[in-house]
């Protein structure tokens, strides 16, 4: 029998509204759709009635997960058409507090992805861990969500001696859980007949349709901007970009689980070589000069591109933010296909999508 | 260090196809594409591809149909263009513009118009605060 089976826009297996529609035969997934846009705030034409500070908290708002990462990506782009070199110690501290975004991010997915799949001891144990890196982001920004911690010409604030070294603790004791963490993922039998060979993205597709980030590298893509395009402080640290070749939802806990790990060595680098110096160049309100420039950065989901165009105004001329879940969600459709509807679920939440990014 | 430069290129509509061939089969990126109506009034479009470390930006001007690169770059291509064909009213030949990405799902009803009634930050400022915003060098509190 064909059935065609509706999800969302309200579900309990999402955290924000996207709808997919399922053609079926029996329980077996043969076509899908998906559809968008339940969460459009038109925050790029509110963006062109603000001046680049009001922007910075503007953009923060797009997403209550990855909001650093559009912070960062925005004052980089005013920088750039600006012309404005940013102090190295706070370009440290901008990175610094986006690794540690993209922990608590991957964290918070893999405690996701083990609830769907009805693993909930391990995903309360991962989420009790991902408390500790979010006490650090407190503590170090002193938000926990919204973190405001970039302005245009660096960070906002600065890390004491004090904190420095009890961060360096804080990255050993986070080896011991992201160890059993990993063992648990890579080893326990629940997570494997749930994820392997669930939700396959080939290599071919995964380029074809341009998916990016953990989702492209779980594919056997090896892109990431981090590397590929260095920016901000990056180019200063060694750090690897794990590949995964199966492409199921087994291999996008694998990516994640093994990120975690070089997200640790870059903040331990940047901890260890923190250089002295200013933070940023003070408060002065910038005019964005004329012009346009497009800005990359690995946002935990994968590349966030921001287009800003300047008038020599306060305000900005017009901006385009391209978030990763506007690259990865068109490639749901096929990895749904022909798996179960059970699966469902679990195979949308594996691009750890956002909807509010994608939205906008 | 900051590797990210941008390069701008003007092209005309009629290179827009073999550019994202040429693109495709030297396994570039599309980063988005994107558009604005410029101080001129002239539509901007742009595409952008990554040619690591770099953007290479290529800039259509004072168009506003242009052929669709999703037989090049698949959905990577048609979402940002159906995006840019709500937002906007760009049209690209040969995209399938059927159903919606962004607009309400009673877009038919409305034809388009239902969607996102943005006050401007001024007249809520003046509105509420009656002041206006802050200007250059200086930051309110």
């Amino acid at each position: 029998m064909s059935y065609i089976v509706p999800i969302g826009p309200y579900h309990p297996a999402l955290e924000e509204p996207i709808h997919a529609k399922l053609y079926t035969e029996g329980e077996v997934i043969k076509d899908a759709e998906v559809f968008v846009g339940y969460n459009h705030r038109g925050i790029e034409k509110l963006a062109t009635e603000r001046n680049a500070i009001q922007t910075l908290v503007l953009v923060e708002r797009v997403c209550g997960i990855c909001s650093h990462s559009h912070a960062f990506t925005y004052a980089m782009c005013v920088e750039d058409l600006n012309g404005v070199e940013v102090p190295k110690r706070g370009e440290y501290i901008r990175v610094i507090t986006a690794e540690l975004e993209r922990l608590h991010s991957h964290f918070l997915w893999l405690g996701i992805a083990c609830h769907i799949i009805g693993h909930d001891s391990m995903f309360m144990h991962i989420w009790d861990e991902r408390e500790l890196v979010m006490d650090l982001l407190e503590e170090l920004t002193g938000n926990r969500v919204n973190y405001a911690m970039c302005t245009v010409g660096g960070a906002r604030r600065d890390v004491s001696d004090d904190l420095r070294r009890r961060m360096l603790e804080a990255c050993d004791k986070l080896k011991a859980p992201l160890d059993r963490i990993t063992e648990i993922a890579l080893t326990d039998k629940t997570i494997a007949m749930r994820t392997k060979g669930v939700g396959v993205l080939t290599r071919e597709d995964a380029l074809r349709l341009g998916a990016i980030g953990p989702h492209a590298r779980a594919s056997g893509v090896d892109i990431d901007v981090r590397r590929d395009a260095p920016y901000s402080a990056y180019g200063d640290f060694d750090f690897d970009i794990p590949v995964v070749e199966s492409g199921d939802v087994f291999a996008r806990v694998v990516v994640r689980a093994l990120e975690c790990y070089e997200s640790i060595k870059i903040i331990r680098q940047a901890l260890e070589t923190l250089p002295e110096g200013p933070i940023n160049l003070g408060n002065k309100l910038p005019k964005i000069k004329a012009g346009q420039t497009v800005k990359r950065h690995e946002a935990p989901r994968g590349q966030l591109s921001y287009m800003l165009a300047g008038n020599d105004s306060l305000n900005n001329y017009r901006i385009s933010i391209h978030v990763p879940s506007f690259k990865n969600t068109p490639t749901v459709p096929h990895m749904l296909r022909n798996n179960t509807v059970a699966d469902a679920g679990l195979i949308i939440a594996s691009i750890d999508p956002c909807f509010s990014c994608l939205d906008r | 260090m900051n590797l990210q430069e941008y390069k701008r290129i003007d092209i005309s509509k009629d290179e827009i196809l073999p550019l994202a061939e040429r693109m495709k089969k030297e396994g570039r990126y599309l980063v988005m594409i994107h558009g604005l109506i410029n101080k001129d009034g002239q539509p901007d479009v742009s595409w952008d591809y990554a040619v690591d470390p770099y953007v290479e930006s290529y800039h259509v001007v004072g168009e506003t149909s242009f052929p669709s690169i999703g037989e090049i770059y698949c959905e990577a291509a048609t979402w940002p263009e159906r995006e840019l064909n709500e937002l906007f009213g760009f049209t690209f030949e040969g995209l399938d513009v059927s159903k919606r990405l962004f607009l309400p799902e009673d877009m038919l009803e409305t034809q388009g118009k239902g969607q996102i009634m943005v006050t401007p930050l001024k007249e809520l400022v003046e509105k509420n605060l009656g002041s206006a915003q802050p200007s250059e060098g200086e930051v309110k509190a």
